[in-house]
């Protein structure tokens, strides 16, 4: 009967369920995190001779297929506008408070959002040069370029 | 007022089980190419771009429209996402159309797909939580109870399978291409979900379709002969409700009625040459001639039966292989309207049937309760 079925206390089984999604590349975003990868940053050259960065598949005026003319880009990089994050949380690149910039790498003619390590907002300005700094266990993500930090002169 | 509409250029890609050669947007990119080059325009002729898709569970990108629109060409264009589940890539060309047939655009492009690959549709289907029964266990209750009311035999499905696949094998963009497909391997594959047997299922493809739409303008610009437009119609309904016919939905019936009526058709079987019908599962066939009314109840298997909708026959269903040979989800409701503008067309190839002058297509989705459907014509409207 029921009363012989005593709980001497609640189990809980805790499951975990989730579905990787695989993401194909192609042709230039491939090139792009093959060489980050290998910590180097690559753009490609557009029809118009400037170089994108990060690498598009498709001119963003035009619609035009760019190719694969991938060009070696930073590590060296500017800053062009930049916000504080003085209150990370566990989604932010970083654990410590830091900046997201538009970071023009050397090179390119574009410039990409990532993560700005310097330490502390007075130490942030726009203008100010950045060198790349990569994962040391690189992933084949975009987070392989782990921040940029000021470039020490 | 309305202008008259015309489909002057389609492209597909050639549907893969892993197209793992290109990214989601070089895999538009190569139906849109095709496309273009079909009606000898570039994107600077497009006005807009519509662009369709099956559930973003199935790849996990979010809104991908955004992140496409360098690709699809929609810079500085409207650019409008269209999402009916599996009648997607039908229901997109419907819009583009729109666009075209309310004067508000001249040349209108139209993308759908899926690349199947980087996902589950299974897990997708099932909101992203295990133990989904996906669509053959959803439709398998109502194919067997339209053998229950129509006495169709079990070997009607089969037949199906073995056409489609006969006439992939003549479809160079087709994903299953099986010329030596037999009843007997039909019937001796595994049961998935009684009564669909393995044979008798879709594959999960990658790849995409285009279509450009345009005006009269347009169409007697193109260099080859365009599709003309006839009649459109979505229509849709819950996928569950107390009274609902799942077995003939009341929104097939009527998208179905709608289209005719505009297309000036009676008596469809005599007055259209052909159709490319969504058929994932081969009981689809014979339920959907009698659900659009091609055939009387009772009568559809019957067609499957003495040969009519085979690619010789009468009235020939999916010459193209259909979506029981390919099934890029998104993609296939607009490969049906591709595939039928180019039945009307005379540029089918080696699955062209003979003289066809009037071809429907036709898409649906979700628990079978979205349906998009057109009648295209090698004349132009009156």
């Amino acid at each position: 009967m029921c009363s012989d079925f005593i709980v001497s206390e609640p189990r809980i089984i805790e499951t975990k369920l989730e579905f990787p999604y695989s993401r194909t590349l192609g042709p230039v975003m491939g090139a792009f995190f093959m060489a980050l990868r290998d910590g180097q940053l690559l753009g490609i050259r557009a029809k118009d001779r400037r170089v994108l960065a990060p690498p598009l598949e498709y001119d963003p005026e035009t619609g035009e297929s760019l190719g694969t003319e991938m060009v070696p880009i930073g590590p060296g990089g500017t800053v062009e506008a930049w916000t504080w994050v003085d209150d990370p949380t566990q989604k932010h690149p970083l654990d410590h408070p830091f900046a997201f910039a538009l970071v023009k790498p050397d090179g390119a003619d574009t410039s990409m959002v990532s993560a700005v390590d310097a330490g502390r907002v007075e130490a942030v300005h726009t203008g100010m040069r950045v060198t790349a700094r990569y994962r040391s266990e690189p992933q084949g993500l975009i987070t392989d370029l782990e921040a940029w930090e000021p470039t020490k002169s | 007022m309305n202008e008259r509409c015309a489909i002057v250029g389609v492209g597909q890609t050639h549907f893969k089980k892993r197209r793992d050669d290109v990214s989601i947007a070089g895999l538009l990119r190569e139906a849109i190419d095709r496309a273009l080059a079909d009606a000898e325009l570039t994107l600077r002729d497009i006005d807009a771009v519509v662009i369709g898709k099956a559930p973003d569970a199935f790849e996990g990108i979010v809104m991908p429209e955004i992140f496409l629109a360098d690709a699809v060409g929609a810079t500085n264009k409207p650019l409008l996402r269209v999402h009916t589940a599996g009648s997607v890539g039908g229901s997109t060309l419907v819009v583009g159309a729109h666009h075209v047939i309310t004067g508000i655009h001249g040349t209108v492009l139209t993308v759908a797909w899926e690349k199947q690959s980087e996902g589950n549709a299974q897990w997708g289907l099932a909101g992203g939580r295990s133990g989904g029964i996906g669509a053959g266990g959803a439709f398998a209750p109502w194919m067997r109870a339209y053998i229950q009311q129509s006495g169709a035999p079990d070997y009607i499905g089969w037949m199906v399978a073995v056409k489609d696949r006969r006439n992939a094998a003549k479809n160079p963009y087709a994903h299953l291409k099986m010329p030596d497909i037999t009843l007997e391997k039909v019937k001796e594959s595994p049961m998935l979900w009684d009564p669909i047997r393995f044979h008798e299922s879709c594959p999960s493809s990658d790849g995409a379709c285009a279509a450009i739409v345009t005006n009269e303008e347009g169409a007697k610009r193109a260099p080859r002969p365009p599709a003309w437009i006839h009649g459109l119609s979505v229509r849709s309904e819950l996928g569950q409700f107390p009274g609902r016919n799942p077995v003939r939905p009341q929104a097939g019936v009527e998208c179905a009625h709608d289209v005719y009526r505009q297309a000036g058709i009676t008596d469809p079987r005599s007055q259209i040459d052909m159709a490319e019908l969504y058929v994932p599962f081969s009981w689809y066939e014979p339920m959907w001639l009698e659900g659009h009314d091609i055939a009387g109840p009772g009568e559809g298997w019957k067609m499957v039966d003495t040969g009519e909708t085979d690619l010789g026959g009468a009235f020939p269903v999916n010459p193209s292989g259909g979506v029981l040979s390919t099934n890029a989800i998104g993609a296939s409701g607009m490969v049906r309207f591709a595939e039928a503008a180019q039945q009307v067309r005379g540029l089918a190839g080696e699955h062209q049937v003979d003289g066809v002058r009037t071809a429907l297509a036709q898409a649906y989705g979700g628990a079978a309760q979205y349906f998009a459907m057109g009648v295209l014509r090698n004349t132009p409207p009156e």
